[in-house]
């Protein structure tokens, strides 16, 4: 099992140029403790949606890689998104963090997709893992372009939550554009 | 579905998606509805210029367009409305309040309380539903279509505010 934190950190030196979604609740105030960017995309509601959203920003900027930060709970709570994300197969790292609960509202218990790399294969995923240690972790993230899912089993957060994303949401759009911008001049 | 080599014969749907095309629009995902099959056919053809991206729900593309036009690529959702209710989260915890607005394409099933039975309550109450969550609607009009996507467009406003476009009718001519 691995701590959620330590999860997102190996993930964030494997690709630190990415464009990352982060689904709403403890995962994008654990994302944003991990350090602000302003390639950061934070949902702060649309359960479900990191991965359609990843989907639009991927095939706007195919030069990029994204990567979308699910959890367990709002994984499972869209799972037809997973053909969409396939058809289009675009340079994508979808993230599952999965500690079996819905940490944000209180720990109550997820329903369990058993074999959530298989499901995304099924879907029609060219790569999907899943991983318990965090050396395993680093070994598992592609470094080549392409759609992947990583299934990451992690721990129940024993830590204090960070805080909640001080930018208002058309704030963080605006950020996040001039990041965009500025990545296609340079 | 890919129709190649023919020309697809709804020249209504043809002005929709060409004026969404001029307008800057480049994408467009949704679900079908009977009543927006010509346009889907048009989407799915070679002469369109839109980018189409098939989704299994209403929310979910109403999520990839929301990503789709955060990166600068305006994208027009096409839903029946009884996928409007799945949308509601999607539309009112990030398009609205992130204010990534989005065109909406959405036919009314149900608008003359004569359809089937499953299209009476959203049939009835879809206007009165928009009008709570503050989405402007325009009655596309078969007749003047390029009026009513001059309406529509300008309600819009490239990009300024989330607007749906009613479909009562099939785009058959």
């Amino acid at each position: 099992m691995i701590d959620i934190r330590e999860a997102i950190a190996t993930i964030l030196e494997s690709y630190p140029d990415a464009i990352i979604v982060s689904t709403c609740g403890y995962i994008s105030r654990d994302l944003l403790a991990a350090g602000d960017r302003a390639a950061n995309f934070y949902l702060v509601g649309s359960m479900g949606m990191a991965a359609p959203i990843g989907l639009g920003l991927a095939i706007a900027h195919p030069e990029r890689r994204i990567v979308v930060l699910d959890g367990d709970g709002s994984f499972a709570m869209n799972l037809g998104a997973l053909p969409s994300l396939a058809q289009r197969a675009p340079d994508l790292i979808h993230v599952v963090l999965d500690n079996g609960a819905h940490e944000s509202t209180g720990g109550q218990e997820t329903v369990q997709v058993v074999d959530v790399p298989g499901l995304a294969r099924a879907s029609g995923y060219p790569y999907a893992v899943s991983v318990s240690h965090r050396d395993e972790l680093a070994a598992s993230l592609p470094q080549q372009a392409g759609l992947a899912l990583i299934h990451i089993r992690c721990r129940a957060r024993d830590y204090a939550i960070g805080a909640r994303l001080a930018l208002t949401p058309p704030e963080l759009v605006t950020r996040f554009r001039s990041a965009l911008a500025a990545r296609e001049a340079a | 579905m890919t129709i190649v080599g023919t020309s697809v014969r709804s020249t209504v749907a043809r002005t929709i998606a060409d004026r969404l095309s001029a307008a800057g629009v480049r994408h467009a995902t949704g679900v079908p509805c009977s009543l927006l099959a010509s346009l889907f056919a048009y989407l799915e053809s070679d002469e369109s210029r839109l980018d189409y991206v098939v989704a299994s729900r209403e929310d979910t593309a109403v999520g990839i367009a929301s990503g789709l036009t955060v990166a600068g690529k305006p994208t027009v959702v096409l839903m029946q409305n009884s996928g409007l209710g799945y949308c509601l989260n999607v539309l009112t915890s990030f398009t609205l309040i992130y204010s990534v607005h989005l065109p909406l394409i959405v036919s009314w099933r149900g608008h003359d309380d004569n359809d089937a039975v499953e299209h009476d309550v959203i049939g009835r109450e879809l206007l009165a539903l928009l009008d709570v969550f503050g989405i402007g609607w325009v009655l596309f009009d078969s007749s003047n279509a390029e009026s009513s996507m001059s309406e529509f467009l300008e309600r819009y406003d490239n990009g300024g505010a989330t607007v749906a476009l009613i479909v009562r009718e099939g785009l058959s001519h």
